[in-house]
């Protein structure tokens, strides 16, 4: 079995120091499947529900999502490197533990924006975050 | 006594209304944005623009009545009794019970008829409690509302993140609204008399009161619901194929 590693983007630097890291991960071992994966917060309430169709909420997530993937799916294109790329719907940090578990990654490749101090406070950090919760081993990319 | 306008009384319900428009009004900024989504560039503009301006006159005529019913007997014990509700209900986990059955419209007019439809029905609560927070200044309301408004449809993004990252600004939230329930039953007509001889600062107490059985009766609520997990929402992607 391949080694399946999890690259969450938000369309930010970080997130894209993140993917160059899997990329030179990638060309040492060519056996690395390299996925990225998108987290959109969910927007529908109940009553959101009854004035937006199903797929139209779907296209909204996949427009949302795809527009956030597309810097580090250039990255990955231009390097000539395959992979894979999703978008999941939910609480961010939660939702990236839960997908590497379920989906039977090996490891997650996370960015961080290094923010400390006030920042760290104010602000806090999903890879902080995703580093708590996720039972699949998290390397957080400064 | 208009001068009592400028002082932090008057900022303080100011900076609730702006509040409770943030939490509760979300729902309406993803209508807005939705519905206009299909729409071409210049007119999904336009869409958005007349949406909000019809959805803020709405808003202004609805809490304009409501204040007119909170002056009736009993009605501010009955609106006190519908914010707890609505404050409880902001704490408890989504249930995946609504059906989508409006199209989003390719047309102008369709977008802007379900963005005011849509703010008719979602902002009930929003009005309750705006009417609560007012104490029967309609003044105040427009400000906040104006002031609120832009803050919604611009800046949902953040403040879904806000709500994402810290879901405790949600327990504020619901706080705030058993807070505005608590005061809301001392200004009842009928309750007010026999608080005449009570010291002035009761109502901060039954305010506080109301915050508190808000955010102790939602947390307990939601701690019986959350049992079982949401599976994982992935959402399909057209074309996701290898890429080389």
């Amino acid at each position: 079995m391949s080694t399946r590693i999890l690259i969450p983007v938000d369309g930010s630097a970080h997130a894209l120091r993140a993917v160059e890291h899997a990329l030179q991960l990638a060309r040492l071992d060519p056996a690395l499947e390299l996925h990225l994966l998108n987290v959109q917060i969910p927007v529908e309430s109940g009553h959101v529900r009854l004035f937006v169709g199903h797929e139209q909420l779907e296209d909204y997530y996949r427009e949302e999502g795809l527009a956030a993937l597309q810097a580090a799916a250039a990255v990955l294109q231009q390097a000539g490197q395959a992979f894979q790329q999703h978008i999941a719907v939910g609480h961010i940090a939660d939702t990236i533990a839960r997908y590497a578990q379920e989906m039977a990654f090996s490891q997650i490749i996370i960015g961080s924006h290094g923010r400390g101090g006030l920042g760290q406070l104010l602000l806090g950090s999903v890879a902080r975050d995703v580093v708590n919760q996720s039972p699949v081993p998290v390397t957080v990319i400064k | 006594m208009p001068e009592i306008l400028f002082e932090s009384t008057f900022w303080l319900s100011v900076l609730q209304i702006i509040a409770i428009d943030i939490l509760l009004g979300g729902d309406n900024a993803v209508v807005i944005a939705l519905a206009c989504r299909k729409l071409p560039e210049e007119q999904r503009r336009r869409g958005i623009f007349w949406g909000v301006a019809g959805a803020i006159g709405l808003r202004v005529v609805l809490i304009f009545f409501a204040l007119q019913l909170l002056a009736l007997p009993f009605l501010k014990v009955v609106g006190a009794l519908l914010l707890l509700w609505i404050g409880i209900k902001l704490l408890q986990p989504e249930d995946d019970d609504g059906h989508g059955n409006i199209e989003g419209s390719t047309h102008l007019w369709g977008a802007i008829k379900t963005i005011i439809i849509a703010d008719a029905v979602m902002s009930l609560d929003n009005v309750i409690a705006v009417a609560g927070a007012a104490k029967g200044n309609l003044g105040m309301v427009v400000f906040g509302i104006v002031i609120s408004i832009p803050i919604i449809v611009w800046g949902s993004k953040f403040v879904l993140k806000l709500m994402d990252r810290f879901p405790i600004v949600i327990t504020f939230g619901a706080a705030l609204l058993g807070w505005i329930a608590g005061d809301m039953v001392t200004g009842d007509v009928v309750v007010k008399p026999y608080l005449a001889d009570a010291p002035s600062w009761l109502h901060y107490v039954n305010a506080a009161v109301g915050a508190t059985f808000v955010v102790v009766t939602g947390k307990f609520l939601a701690s019986r619901k959350t049992a079982a997990a949401a599976p994982l929402h992935e959402i399909p992607l057209a074309a996701n194929k290898d890429h080389s």
